[in-house]
């Protein structure tokens, strides 16, 4: 019988070292993405992210949370309060993410859970598919991945390393795209061959987050945005 | 060149709420965090009615606060949806424990924000129904797309669903209500010149002496095609006729008509426009029961107008007679 690894518990202080190591890997990239999105979208996009982020920093100090919940809603909340349509989105996308755990920091499961019920929620609001150039792309192999290395009892290490590994496959791919949703589906073959911002971000994120679980002393590779 | 009476663009939305609230301190309050415009009084036991979208359009929303319309506008950064934060806010203040319409205008980044801010509202147990503004008839092609856009028959559904709500309709009642006038409202619009964003020198887009463009939004967006210039009963017919097939006015109907100038129209231009609207209409044997004629609905200094009608069914005249006392609309 195979056991899952759905049952184990991220490393203690999850959701701190996540959000800590979000700010710390978009600090310097969101000028990256916002001229990913000049190329191909309507250029608000790094400002909107960087927006976002500095709203949740401002919520985090004056009153810092007290479990992984907490900070996770921290960034929901920054980015819901950020305009645009991928500020929301996130910000919804989030709102799962944190509501995952039962109690205190989820288990490999119960991530895989938020993750693929936030990969949900964004399509049931964006209403985009896998292809069609948006952050789906990478959430999608994302979400699936993860499912399947908890379903094969992979540590979670190992699991959440894979699943940004595949949302940073996903992300690369929309390169050779072109948009069907989004503001970048207006410019129509203008976009192929850019990376598309949103995927690139939600990539990010989740190679954020398995560096949070890997441990201290590391730093995310963001160089693969660059081309 | 256009010169504007203006601080700093980036302060223009939040100056004009404050002053508007100055101007107007028993009816409405301006909250600049979450940035909502409530009524001063908040109502009790009654529906709420939440609307908002980008700035750039006044006197709408946060003029149409008060009774007999709005609980709480919110109003985004000029031309952009509010975010969902503020929706979510503005949801829940306009809630007096009877749910709450919320009256959202056809943009991708409007419906998305309201939708959001509709769930999150559910976290705080507040009920909403959405009423969808759809009304721009030059925006209404067959094509898998965003669909028609919001425009001027928003004021007629604020109005209306807001003397129901006052009357103590439920819910559901005002909520379908809306729909319904909603399904039934068309609009279209022109416009001699566009307007100019706050700090911006240059109109969104430029006409030759001889053109107008037929078909425009409320954003800066060009219309679906130019027509010559011509005089004002020329013009409104333009607008007028395909209104009139569309809604398929027969002979004896009866119509509620908005004459709406788009920000830079004046007073005589607007009631020179009206009164072809009302001779068109008459002279097809359509009623016109009811008219308002104002810039209610505008696009920054657009030179232009648009005409809303609205079948004037039986049971909708009492609530648009209703009265009403926000900053922009007083009966």
């Amino acid at each position: 019988m195979t056991t899952t690894s759905a049952d184990i518990q991220l490393v203690p202080d999850f959701g701190r070292l996540w959000v800590d190591t979000l700010f710390e890997t978009f600090l310097d990239r969101t000028g990256a993405l916002g001229e990913l999105d000049r190329r191909a979208g309507d250029g608000d996009f790094g400002t909107n992210v960087s927006s976002a982020l500095r709203r949740a920093r401002q919520s985090i100090d004056v009153a810092p949370p007290s479990d992984y919940s907490g900070w996770l809603t921290a960034i929901s909340r920054g980015f819901l309060g950020t305009g645009g349509t991928s500020g929301p989105l996130f910000g919804m996308f989030f709102r799962d993410i944190a509501r995952c755990a039962a109690t205190g920091e989820p288990t490999l499961g119960e991530f895989s859970s938020g993750l693929t019920a936030g990969l949900a929620t964004v399509q049931r609001y964006g209403k985009a598919q896998v292809g069609h150039k948006t952050m789906v792309d990478a959430l999608a192999p994302a979400a699936g991945t993860l499912e399947s290395a908890v379903a094969a009892g992979a540590a979670p290490g190992t699991a959440l390393e894979k699943t940004a590994r595949a949302a940073v496959g996903g992300a690369r791919g929309t390169i050779e795209l072109i948009a069907k949703r989004g503001r970048a589906s207006y410019v129509g073959d203008v976009a192929r061959g850019v990376l598309d911002p949103g995927a690139a971000a939600a990539a990010m994120l989740l190679q954020a987050a398995a560096l949070a679980q890997a441990g201290p002393g590391g730093r995310v590779d963001t160089s693969w945005i660059d081309g | 060149m256009r010169r504007q009476i203006l601080n700093s663009p980036d302060d223009v939305v939040s100056e004009a709420l404050e002053g508007l609230a100055l101007a107007h301190p028993s009816l409405i309050v301006y909250r600049p965090d979450p940035g909502i415009v409530t009524r001063a009084v908040p109502a009790r036991n009654k529906v709420g009615l939440v609307s908002g979208g980008g700035s750039g359009h006044e006197p709408l929303h946060a003029g149409f606060v008060g009774t007999g319309m709005l609980d709480v506008a919110v109003p985004g950064a000029v031309f952009a949806s509010p975010t969902a934060l503020q929706v979510h806010e503005g949801t829940v203040a306009a809630d007096s424990g009877r749910g709450v319409v919320q009256i959202v205008k056809n943009y991708t980044g409007d419906v998305l924000n309201f939708q959001i801010a509709g769930e999150l509202a559910g976290d705080d147990a507040v009920r909403t129904e959405t009423v969808l503004v759809a009304d721009d008839l030059a925006t209404d092609t067959d094509e898998d797309g965003p669909g028609r856009r919001g425009t001027a028959a928003v004021l007629a559904i604020e109005k209306i669903c807001g003397a129901s709500a006052e009357a103590g309709a439920d819910l559901g009642t005002v909520a379908e209500l809306g729909r319904r006038v909603a399904r039934n409202a068309r609009t279209l619009s022109l416009a001699l010149s566009a307007g100019t964003h706050p700090g911006a020198t240059t109109p969104a887009f430029s006409l030759g002496q001889d053109e107008v463009e037929l078909g425009v939004g409320i954003h800066g967006e060009r219309g679906t095609g130019r027509i010559p210039f011509a005089d004002a009963d020329t013009l409104t017919a333009r607008l007028v006729e395909p209104l009139v097939t569309e809604l398929g006015l027969a002979k004896g109907s009866s119509v509620i008509a908005i004459v709406n100038g788009l920000g830079g129209t004046y007073p005589l231009e607007l009631h020179v426009a009206a009164r072809a609207v009302h001779r068109g209409l008459t002279g097809r044997g359509v009623t016109v029961a009811r008219s308002l004629v104002g810039g209610y609905v505008t696009s920054l200094d657009m030179h232009g107008l648009s005409v809303t009608l609205l079948p004037a069914d039986p049971d909708l005249l009492p609530w648009w007679d209703a009265p009403v006392r926000t900053p922009a609309l007083t009966w």
